[in-house]
């Protein structure tokens, strides 16, 4: 099980890792960690002329606090990102990277490269969403800024052009009593979700004051839960009824099926997992 | 029993250290100078036709030292059989896809190459046009003669039929039933899937007398069988060489076409090829297993004392099985019983061919006789409002009962069931967790309870399996190799025999050198499986051990001028009885031996060497209990094992921790099988789990803790052992079934076998409450 | 470029030569540098057989290019035994941890990675640790025992 033969490219500045992608089009690929990709080149499932490895351009790296979000560089690996001091600020990332896979694999697998590759099962893209994050991107005409809502487009794709590169994720930072939670049903520890959900609760007192919901292995891509949120957005936190939220969720998804859940079974696994994120991540506001 | 100075000991194997320190040398490690690396073009299609195969391509691609398809070797091939082996019709004798294709994987031409690399590389350059034809795959479809011939040479697709047969009065005794309960056990297809897939190395140098080949393999002889037949040479110009091997578990007990393909390259091209399978072969295309369905039903007494239970067996042995896979009827036809007394039997059963990868054995291979009956006692308790372990109380085999001969004429001399029984039930509090699952399931809770007996058949010697030898020598410094004729795939082969010759000669296991697999150095074996070793390789050595000590003993009686009944040993010394000082040591022993035989009186011969080849019975019986708990999520479909306690009987241990290994293995190749682990094709014979993405293993943090407890009774050979190798494998299926089965049972959820993935889950549940899933 | 030129330090010996972009780490160690050691289960990054230390952190090796480790610090299983079975090797040994041994790299390099960071964990955290190697003779028993009886003894190395 052998990947087939490639030129690589080890640029060491993100101008040159564009060049090379504006060159080679679809038979060139970005290499990241490589956790997603080289299993593929491996199975042959997928092949390219060309990888432009990133791992040598500093610009890409680095967790940095910018503007009210953190700014997460897109080489920075899972495993970095889960232990980072800054990137603590934004509680999600920390826990939603405890579900990927296993620790051999955070060390490898970077955060960019998780969103770049958008896999409908994957936390990070679900964490973008819930939040707003704002990914920055880079081509050869210059840098821009793709909201998360606009970014993911189906199944392992992006809004990205072929000659762009990830450069960075902005995550924005909630203040005041916050609780947050991330949730998932499995086969095994590590697995692909079959179902997920990441929530974040801001607590004025008894009230709700900010709510994000967004669920990950129920559709091409993550699904932002907008229509409760605005339900959870200045309600009482004891008078809400987070069975009744749940199953208004599951309500407006239509979960694709495989060996592993039906759809109808993953639209289930939505109703159940809703209320249990909504109830740790409210408790967890609760004794902010 | 108590335990002897080394037979029981739980000792550290001598075999750690080095695969500790990664020195382990596997097929893959294996370095013959010169050699080429194979790759296989495989078919992508279930059943079809080949229309045409070019590898002109292919041959001219970088590094590439030839390109053979079955033009090339098929004409070369002599015979496909293993000697020895009770088989019925074998799938035809083609090393690589002929004319047609019968499964997706289907090897169609080998490539031979610098590396592996480019191997692949080349594989990709050959143009091969099959037109698709409509496989086979559903096995009454197969069995009912809809549809093709799998192999149109063999002429059926059922190559073993197994006719109904029972007791005379068997249908009455239905009749006269105050219960009958029925229902048809599923085994969905799983893969042994070793850690190590398969790998070999074929050396044919036409200059030498001798060909080598290095096998990842259970049979070094099974090996060289082959590979006279296929070649059609003596088996005395074959060496077969067994490096560390990564586990077996049956996928590795006989070589397939794909490694005699390898074989056939080897001997056209004159210089060595190796072949490393990868894991998306070892899923798809070595061998399969499982896959069977039994109709079972059981007739029942007022009481609740079966009277009758009657079976049809119907397996999907799939395209090209292995050796040993044309038909598990004629096995599980005589346990159907199980640990019960049961007076009046019927069976029947069926192999059917389809178009997808072949059966090899796989750790019990026979368990459907066990995993029908634990399904059906635990529905017939339901139907008759008994408790399940109530239930196997009042039928199992008691020693009161003993001998007891089974309807199929065998009989159970020495055997526990009602004791692992008790022991398992004490073990998991049975009724402390039946107080916890009736508090949970008023909490909205759903915990079950599952229990599996079986009496395991191991020590299997039947046919050419009827025997292991073993050669001991002691040499002119006192130090002892004994070499054995079948050999470790990780069942720990070194360390458990160091200990029976240290326990019978009176050395200690560190001064024992154990040789195994290699044809060159070995008594022939029939290879590790069918849980053999302790029974069969362990009696072999504790006999000629034996031999060899009263050997030793005349020699030193002569020296020591006593007789050999007033000597004895310890710690490698011979010694007067009752004097500490009137001995000698191994080392002087040998050296008489063999350095100074004119020393020896007349009539004691020189040399320290002896042997033994040991026969067992057919079978040796052990037994065990599984009780598993677990909880399911009923909103999510997950299952969790809560609890695992097994209460095994495997007679006289060699070593207790060997033996819960082998249990600990078993356990969790069963909660796999049923939990996770589904080879799964399409509609057109594709296989959908081609790696471990989705051919789930359990990992650490799906199992439990897994408790066991031992009870020895005796065992029918000289060192009273009998074996555990498959039975952890064989009972545990059941167990945890049951428990899901038990757990659910509320909810009028019918569970009648595997698998029970979240899907199969939540589906049989939405179908119980009425819902549509 | 196909070949690339690559220098990484492999158990503290310094290795230049050119290498094929497109080989893996694995195959690099035990083909280039007959480490062979480090094993190969599946080749697409799941069942951890491959398990090496890059800068220390456990990585599965199927899933690097070699020319990735370029600059690196590369510890095989070899490099971990240079002195001998260190206490988690023994550790293993003595709850027998392994059987037919073809995993057992791939957990000893994990679980020097793992004490070394948590050289105190739950019975669960050790099994969530471990849960990214499998095994298929063990049944896992004699691994996790191993495991709390290397972090119990106090020595993660």
């Amino acid at each position: 099980m052998k990947p087939a033969a490639f030129d690589y490219h080890c640029p060491d500045e993100l101008a040159g890792a564009i060049t090379i992608l504006q060159e080679y089009g679809d038979e060139a690929k970005v290499l990241a960690g490589g956790q997603s990709l080289i299993p593929l080149l491996s199975l042959r499932l997928s092949r390219f002329d060309h990888l432009v490895d990133l791992r040598a351009i500093e610009d890409l790296r680095g967790v940095s606090a910018v503007d009210g979000s953190i700014r997460i560089g897109a080489m920075t690996t899972q495993a970095h990102v889960a232990r980072n001091e800054n990137a603590a600020a934004v509680p999600l990332l920390a826990r939603a990277t405890s579900h990927i896979g296993h620790y051999q694999i955070r060390n490898r697998g970077t955060v960019g490269g998780s969103l770049a590759h958008a896999d409908p099962a994957a936390e990070y893209p679900a964490v973008a969403m819930a939040l707003d994050a704002s990914l920055e991107v880079a081509g050869p005409n210059g840098t821009r800024r793709i909201s998360a809502a606009n970014f993911f487009m189906s199944t392992w794709a992006t809004a990205m052009d072929p000659d762009e590169v990830l450069v960075a994720a902005h995550f924005p930072v909630w203040s005041g009593s916050t609780g947050w939670a991330v949730d998932e049903v499995a086969r095994r520890v590590g697995d692909f979700a079959m179902c997920g959900a990441v929530c974040g609760i801001q607590l004025d007192g008894q009230r709700v004051n900010r709510a994000a919901l967004a669920l990950f292995g129920v559709g091409s891509v993550p699904v932002r839960a907008r229509g409760v949120e605005a339900t959870l957005t200045g309600a009482t936190v004891d008078d809400l009824d987070l069975p009744a939220i749940g199953a208004d969720v599951a309500a407006t998804l239509d979960p694709p099926g495989d060996l592993h859940a039906s759809g109808e079974q993953r639209r289930k696994m939505a109703k159940t997992l809703v209320p249990r994120v909504l109830t740790a991540a409210i408790d967890e506001a609760k004794h902010a | 029993m108590t335990a002897g100075r080394f037979m029981g000991q739980a000792i550290a194997r001598s075999e750690d250290p080095r695969l500790l320190a990664g020195r382990g040398r596997y097929i893959a490690d294996v370095v013959v100078p010169g050699a080429s690396d194979a790759a296989f073009l495989r078919s992508e299609v279930a059943r079809g036709r080949i229309v045409s195969l070019d590898v002109e391509a292919a041959r001219s691609a970088p590094g590439v030292r030839a390109v053979y398809t079955a033009a090339d070797l098929n004409p070369l091939v002599h015979e496909t059989a293993v000697a020895g082996l009770p088989e019925g019709p074998f799938p035809p004798k083609y090393c690589l896809a002929e004319n047609d294709v019968r499964f997706v994987g289907d090897p169609i031409a080998i490539v031979i190459a610098e590396n592996r690399y480019l191997a692949e590389d080349a594989v990709e350059l050959i143009d091969v046009d099959i037109e698709p034809q409509e496989p086979v795959l559903d096995v009454d479809a197969a069995r009912n003669g809809d549809g093709a011939l799998v192999h149109p040479e063999i002429g059926t697709n059922t190559p073993q039929v197994i006719p109904f047969f029972g007791d005379p009065d068997l249908e009455q005794a239905f009749a006269d039933a105050a219960h009958v309960v029925k229902d048809t056990i599923v085994m969905h297809r799983y893969v042994q899937a070793p850690m190590e897939c398969r790998g070999i190395i074929a050396d044919c140098d036409p200059y030498s007398d001798e060909l080598t080949v290095w096998s990842g393999t259970q049979s070094v002889y099974g090996v060289q069988s082959l590979i006279a037949g296929l070649l059609g040479i003596g088996t005395n110009q074959i060496r077969v060489v067994q490096p560390d091997v990564g586990g077996g578990f049956g996928q590795k007990m006989a070589i397939m076409r794909d490694e005699w393909a390898v074989v056939l390259a080897a001997k056209l091209l004159g210089r060595p090829v190796r072949w490393i399978e990868d894991r998306r072969e070892n899923l798809t295309a070595a061998a399969h297993a499982r896959d069977e369905r039994i109709d079972l039903s059981i007739a029942l007494d007022g009481d609740g004392g079966i009277t009758a239970i009657q079976g049809e067996f119907i397996e999907n042995i799939g395209a090209y099985q292995t050796m040993g896979s044309s038909g598990m009827g004629a096995f599980i036809a005589p346990f159907l019983t199980n640990a019960y007394k049961i007076p009046k039997v019927g069976f029947a059963s069926q192999a059917v061919y389809t178009n997808t990868c072949g059966k090899a054995p796989y750790r019990g291979p026979f368990l459907m006789y066990a995993v029908g009956i634990e399904q059906l006692m635990d529905a017939a308790a339901r139907q008759l409002g008994v408790d399940p372990l109530e239930l196997r109380r009042r039928n199992v085999i008691r020693a009161d009962d003993l001998p007891y001969t089974l309807p199929s004429m065998l009989c159970f001399e020495s055997i526990t069931p009602a004791e692992t029984l008790d022991q398992a039930a004490l073990m998991i509090d049975y009724d402390g967790f039946r107080a916890d699952q009736r508090a949970a399931l008023e909490q909205g809770r759903y915990l079950g309870v599952g229990i599996s007996l079986c009496v395991e058949p191991s020590g299997i010697a039947v046919g050419s399996m009827a025997t292991e030898a073993a050669e001991i020598r002691m040499d002119y410094t006192g130090k002892v190799t004994v070499a054995v004729g079948s050999s470790s795939t990780g069942m720990s082969v070194v360390t458990t025999m160091k200990q029976v010759v240290a326990e019978h000669l009176g050395c200690v296991p560190d001064d024992v050198n154990v040789i195994q697999g290699d044809t060159a150095a070995t008594p022939w074996g029939a290879g590790t499986g069918g849980s053999r070793s302790a029974v069969l390789i362990g009696n072999a050595v504790a006999a000629a051990s034996t031999e060899l000590r009263s050997k030793l003993l005349e020699i030193a009686a002569d020296a020591l001028e006593a007789a050999a009944e007033d000597l004895e040993i310890d710690n490698s010394r011979v010694f007067v009885r009752g004097t500490a000082t009137k001995g000698m040591s191994f080392a002087d022993v040998g050296q008489l031996a063999y350095h100074s035989p004119d020393m020896l009186s007349p009539g004691t011969a020189p040399g320290l060497e002896a042997s033994h080849r040991f026969k067992a019975p057919p079978f040796t019986f052990s037994n065990a209990c599984h009780i598993c708990t677990c909880e399911v999520d009923i909103e999510t479909g997950r299952v969790s094992i809560l609890r695992y306690v097994v209460s095994e009987d495997c007679g006289r241990m060699i070593n207790p921790k060997v033996v819960e290994g082998q249990v600990f293995g078993g356990v969790v190749q069963g909660i796999g099988g049923v939990l996770y682990e589904h080879m799964v094709y399409d509609d057109d014979g594709n296989p959908l789990t081609s790696t471990f993405v989705d051919y789930l293993l359990p990992t650490a943090a799906e199992v439990p803790t897994i408790e066991v407890g031992h009870i020895e009774s005796p065992a029918p050979n000289p060192l009273g052992v009998k074996g555990m190798g498959e039975g952890g494998a064989i009972a545990s299926p059941a167990a945890v079934i049951n428990a899901v089965a038990d757990a659910l049972a509320p909810l009028g959820v019918r569970i009648s076998g595997s698998p029970l993935g979240p899907r199969q889950i939540l589906d049989m549940i939405a179908a119980a409450s009425g819902q549509r899933a | 470029m196909r070949e690339v030129a690559l220098t990484v330090t492999v158990n503290g010996e310094q290795i230049s030569r050119p290498v094929e972009a497109r080989r893996t780490l694995a195959d690099f160690l035990r083909d280039d540098l007959s480490l062979t050691g480090t094993h190969l289960g599946c080749e697409h990054g799941v069942c951890g057989a491959c398990t090496v230390l890059l800068d220390g952190d456990a990585v599965r090796s199927c899933l690097m290019f070699a020319v990735q480790a370029d600059g690196a610090e590369v510890t095989t299983i070899e490099g971990l035994s240079e002195g001998g079975l260190t206490p988690i090797q023994a550790a293993f040994q003595a709850e027998h941890g392994l059987q037919c041994g073809y995993c057992t790299p791939g957990f000893v390099v994990s679980a020097h990675a793992f004490l070394a960071e948590h050289p105190d964990p739950s019975d669960e955290e050790i099994r969530e640790a471990l849960s990214g190697n499998l095994c298929r003779c063990t049944g896992y028993q004699g691994i996790i025992a191993a495991v709390k009886r290397a972090a119990s003894n106090g020595s993660s190395l």
